[in-house]
């Protein structure tokens, strides 16, 4: 290029406020030409804040500080701004028109620019797929965007960005919902794009797709760019002291793991759950484990290896074919999710939105909405009540804004997380079952998660545990249970040092 | 990487054999009670039920595509009509020596005035187009009984005869509205199908989230469908003057049902993302087939109503259903 900068992409003394508030004060992110950069901060540092200005959503004038392009200053008012210099961003949420082809989809950009063109179906699929071939994307161009998984949906939108043939391609946390094959397939497209010349901007807050991926990694905290670190320096503890202020070692609490003789909580004997996609037939082999009371047991395996519906099978979500299931020694029957309520179960799925959150209601009506039993009297709500249970778990779990009134939707993604577990909490399951209660959650957040639950368990509640970041399973959980290739395939005990064991297991290596 | 070949037909395809064997069938039923059914003026007389509401439909798929609606269309067609007439044939100290061709142009104007209007009430007062378009309706429909006084608008053939065409035996005017249709069929699915316009259109009613994303300005794209669709609607009023001679403020009362229905039997989405031209084709045919023949086999016209209702209910019903399914 004829042009002499080294970087394809600078922000230079960024600063911006809401009201009072300081988002971002004085960030200068540099990224050199070539290179895969990442940018980690937990939620709240202003990494979106940050993207929302290179991506023009912030038009020039409402920040300072400068934004350079392969060294020439650009002004951005609009998304159209930003890809018309060279800056394609594919954010965390899949756009995808689903009635339309992959290629269309591709295409998409290119077409309204000139509607009245002639379209021709196979010309167009013709074309993507040279592009797709030239850039090693494994999608088919003729297949319906409906048809494809949530992992293909975000290779088409990173597809549709490289088409535009960026400058600089900005990821935003784009392995959120993604699992480990799917990931390793979008490593493979984002090396091959770095290959190709394509610099890459890959925000994520996961440590090891930054020390396996990025050549370089800027940090983010509290609006301040911390430090930039190169891929020669990277090493775990120091990026994370970095990103949360402090030492890893207290992200799990200490667990006693030995020596759990408190009496059993729940037994399950023989236990064949349905497939909920093939009505009547079983999903996994006869099963059986018992979990005590105070224990964290951890459901271990890969996604797909049935964890979720061994949950919401027991929550009277899914049938039970057959076998035998005992709270606190009583053979129990749920055949739907209020019974199985009744009987002490709790269960916190993965979905954040799905569960359930009054995104209109404050953090305190939030916690109290399954109580109200307990904090009314003769109907009336007794506000006070209110206020003093609910406040319990925002100290707790640390909820941050630390106030009671704030609403839902003003909290960021990892403590709208807290306000789920704690609202599950108040209602004090005795069997509570947590399906990846941290996904997409910041690690400070993931502390104070981890914290919460160890202290339920400690008061004698039971709690099973499903996670498929393995050092949290095992850190977590005092026993794990490892299912693979549609049967239980052993059990292990907890602790960090056990992830090696736990994967050969899980990937039925052992057998 | 290797791509897979299609395997068999497309679902397309598939489903548009489905649909044609459905009208067979449905045809056959009839024609066995009564095999007058069949014969070339029943068939004519299908057709000819259809054409107007069809005219009217065209653009209303496009707009459905991109996920709005217009329950409009019938009393736009009934205003546009009336006015239409109106001009050609002049009022009171009016001139009244005006081409009876010269409607065509007020149809159309009209009815892009009414689109423009429900585009900007939608767009620019962001309400619901079901509901807007629901109020155009009444207001439309009022002033297309007002303006006559609740008569037919009578002269208008004279105008006609100063043409120096004698109605009833012209062969064109009795088949402009076909032809009309014809065209219309072609250009919408041309405008669908063959052209870059029409994707982005799919891709506003699919996610509109991705077509803005994707640069493009998805209000302009909307207005220019409301204002297709109520040139759609005006120029079946316009047209179906030119066929009758005349008309009635009752005309396309009960068209937003037919043609939702029709469009919705032929294939498109109820909630944007996927349209077809060739599918509302179908789908009219399908609606009138079973009108005429309920006619043909000696329903009770209370029973008909009835049907058909009930007919409009179970294709929502299945395509909602079809919706969860994927």
């Amino acid at each position: 290029m004829a042009n002499e900068s080294e970087y394809a992409l600078e922000m230079l003394g960024i600063s911006k406020s809401f009201g009072s508030t300081i988002a971002l004060s004085d960030v200068d992110l540099q990224v050199r030409k070539g290179t895969i950069h990442g940018l980690i901060g937990q939620n709240g540092a202003g990494k979106s804040t940050l993207m929302k200005i290179l991506s023009g959503l912030y038009p020039s004038g409402t920040y300072s500080g400068q934004i350079i392009v392969d060294g020439k200053p650009v002004e951005l008012n609009s998304t159209l701004d930003a890809q018309a210099v060279g800056i394609s961003i594919v954010p965390q949420e899949t756009t995808v028109a689903d009635t339309l082809t992959v290629a269309e989809n591709i295409l998409l950009p290119e077409m309204s620019k000139s509607p009245l063109k002639p379209y021709n179906k196979s010309g167009a699929i013709e074309r993507v797929t040279k592009f797709l071939n030239s850039y090693n994307i494994p999608l088919q161009p003729d297949k319906l965007a409906a048809s494809l998984t949530l992992a293909e949906k975000q290779i088409l939108m990173i597809a549709r960005a490289i088409y535009l043939e960026p400058q600089v391609l900005v990821l935003d946390e784009p392995t959120s919902s993604l699992t480990g094959d799917e990931i390793k397939n979008l490593f493979e497209v984002t090396r091959t794009l770095k290959s190709l010349g394509i610099t890459t901007v890959f925000i994520t807050h996961k440590m090891d797709e930054i020390i396996d991926l990025c050549d370089s990694v800027s940090i983010l905290r509290d609006g301040k760019i911390v430090c930039q670190v190169e891929k020669s320096e990277f090493e775990v503890d120091v990026l994370v002291s970095h990103m949360i202020g402090r030492d890893l070692g207290d992200l799990y609490p200490q667990q006693q793991r030995v020596g759990i003789e408190s009496p059993v909580a729940l037994s399950v004997v023989d236990l064949v759950i349905e497939n909920p996609r093939k009505p009547g037939e079983p999903l996994l082999k006869p099963f059986s484990f018992e979990l005590r009371k105070g224990e964290i047991l951890g459901i271990g395996g890969l996604v797909g290896a049935g964890r979720t519906e061994i949950a919401k099978s027991l929550f009277g979500h899914y049938k039970i074919l057959d076998g035998e299931v005992y709270v606190d020694g009583e053979s129990i029957k749920t055949k739907s999710v209020s019974e199985s309520i009744s009987h002490g179960f709790g269960y916190i799925t993965e979905d954040r939105k799905a569960e359930g959150l009054f995104f209109n209601l404050a953090i305190k009506e939030n916690f109290t909405a399954s109580i109200l039993k307990l904090i009314t009297n003769l109907s009336f709500l007794v506000k006070k009540a209110e206020k003093v249970r609910a406040r319990v778990y925002l100290e707790n779990l640390q909820v941050k804004p630390q106030n009671l009134d704030a609403p839902i939707s003003s909290l960021s993604g990892g403590n709208q997380q807290k306000v789920v577990l704690g609202k599950s909490l108040i209602t004090e399951p005795r069997i509570l079952m947590l399906d990846e209660p941290t996904k997409g959650v910041d690690i400070a957040s993931k502390a104070e998660i981890y914290k919460t639950i160890a202290e339920y368990a400690s008061q004698g509640f039971a709690v099973l545990l499903i996670s498929s970041e393995f050092p949290e399973l095992l850190a977590m959980s005092h026993r794990v249970i490892v299912f693979s290739g549609g049967e239980m395939v052993g059990e292990m005990p907890g602790g960090l040092e056990n992830e090696k064991a736990l994967m050969l297991m899980a990937i039925g290596a052992n057998n | 990487m290797t791509l897979t070949a299609n395997k068999g037909l497309s679902d397309n395809l598939k489903a548009s054999i489905l649909r044609l064997v459905f009208l067979i069938a449905v045809v056959v039923i009839f024609a066995v009670q009564n095999p007058a059914f069949v014969n070339g003026a029943s068939i004519r007389s299908v057709i000819q039920g259809l054409v107007f509401v069809g005219i009217a439909a065209v653009f209303l798929t496009i707009l459905i595509t991109a996920g709005e609606f217009d329950i409009s269309v019938g009393a736009n067609a009934a205003l546009s009509g009336t006015l239409a007439a109106q001009f050609v044939v002049g009022g009171e100290g009016i001139a009244d020596d005006r081409s009876p061709w010269s409607g065509l142009i007020i149809g159309l104007l009209v009815g892009l005035i009414i689109g423009l209007i429900n585009a900007f009430v939608v767009l620019v007062g962001n309400v619901p187009s079901f509901i807007a378009t629901i109020a155009m309706l009444f207001i439309a429909r009022s002033l297309a009984t007002y303006i006559p006084g609740g008569k037919p608008i009578p002269g208008y053939r004279d105008s006609w005869e100063d043409e120096g065409i004698i109605f009833r035996e012209s062969f064109f005017l009795s088949n402009f509205s076909i032809i009309v249709l014809i065209v219309m069929l072609v250009i919408g699915h041309i405008v669908l199908k063959r052209t870059n316009f029409g994707v982005v259109v799919a891709s506003i009613g699919s996610n509109k989230e991705a077509a803005r994303t994707s640069g493009t300005q998805v209000k302009r794209v909307k207005t220019i469908l409301f204002a297709l669709t109520g040139m759609g609607a005006g120029l079946a009023g316009a047209v179906s003057v030119l066929h009758f001679g005349s008309i009635y403020f009752s005309l396309g009362s009960g068209w937003e049902l037919t043609a939702i229905a029709a469009i919705v039997l032929g294939g498109t989405s109820l909630f944007g993302g996927k349209g077809t031209i060739i599918g509302l084709l179908f789908g009219l045919a399908l609606m009138q087939t079973i009108a005429s023949g309920m006619v043909a086999v000696g329903i009770d016209p209370w029973w008909q109503t009835v049907i058909t209702g009930g007919i409009v209910l179970a294709t929502l019903v299945v395509e909602q259903l079809r919706r969860k399914v994927t």
